[in-house]
């Protein structure tokens, strides 16, 4: 890859990684540095071909092994008791800091597999490759976080239980 | 069984319609990342460099140890074969 495809790949890919990084992560303060270590690990990894759409697999790919990894540092950190578990739930999701807080509640695996899915529009086999993961498990993973959202959302009375 | 792997056309929508907005909620600085692509390629080129002198200076490393044993070991044959003459 030359300096300039690089330059492109960074304009056209970085703004969407960041956002999906600032999802997962769920606080601004380490997003940057796993944009730019993700961009350089991907660099490095000189992938063979100018496969666009395997170059920003591999990207997320990258990141979400970063994220998973700062996870769970924090988590031994800080115990996992304290992580994801909200105080109180809020009362509804109409605004924007609700609708944020809600999705933290969800595991950061779960909220990669519903951004890959629902947000970049990826098949499964997309989502496997992106995640590194089993194909068949993408499945089972992407209805168990279904499961997990439509349990919050229905906790908070968006609809109601069948 | 089955019931486990379905959602109702309403749940769908919902999940749908809130990643959606997830999607939507604005981020902090979205398009101000604090390292450029021009930085970070040659960031890129200095590492993979270094790890190209990392792995020149592997056998040196290697053998510098190897060379001090092995000079040891000769000085000691050398004393232990000339005592005799010296005595």
């Amino acid at each position: 890859m030359t300096e300039r495809e690089f330059g492109d790949a960074y304009v056209r890919w970085s703004s969407s990684l960041r956002k999906y990084v600032y999802r997962i992560v769920g606080s601004a303060s380490d997003v940057d540095d796993i944009v730019q270590e993700a961009f350089l690990r991907t660099l490095r990894a000189d992938l063979q071909g100018d496969d666009e759409e395997q170059w920003r697999r591999y990207l997320y790919r990258v990141a979400t092994n970063l994220i998973v990894d700062q996870w769970r540092r924090q988590k031994h950190e800080r115990g996992s008791e304290t992580m994801h578990e909200p105080a109180s739930p809020p009362p509804h999701y109409e605004d924007e800091a609700t609708v944020a807080k809600v999705f933290e509640e969800l595991k950061p695996r779960e909220r990669a597999l519903l951004w890959l899915a629902y947000v970049e529009g990826e098949s499964h086999e997309e989502i496997a490759a992106s995640l590194g993961v089993g194909r068949r498990s993408v499945r089972v993973m992407l209805i168990r976080a279904k499961r997990h959202l439509r349990d919050l959302l229905q906790a908070r009375g968006i609809f109601a239980k069948s | 069984m089955t019931d486990w792997f379905v959602f109702r056309d309403d749940e769908e929508r919902a999940i749908a319609t809130f990643m959606s907005r997830v999607a939507n909620v604005r981020i902090p600085d979205p398009e101000s990342p604090t390292l450029s692509s021009n930085t970070l390629w040659w960031k890129a080129k200095l590492l993979d460099r270094w790890e190209a002198e990392r792995r020149a200076q592997w056998p040196l490393d290697i053998m510098q140890p190897i060379e001090i044993v092995g000079g040891l070991v000769a000085a000691g044959l050398l004393l232990y074969w000339s005592l005799p003459y010296l005595l």
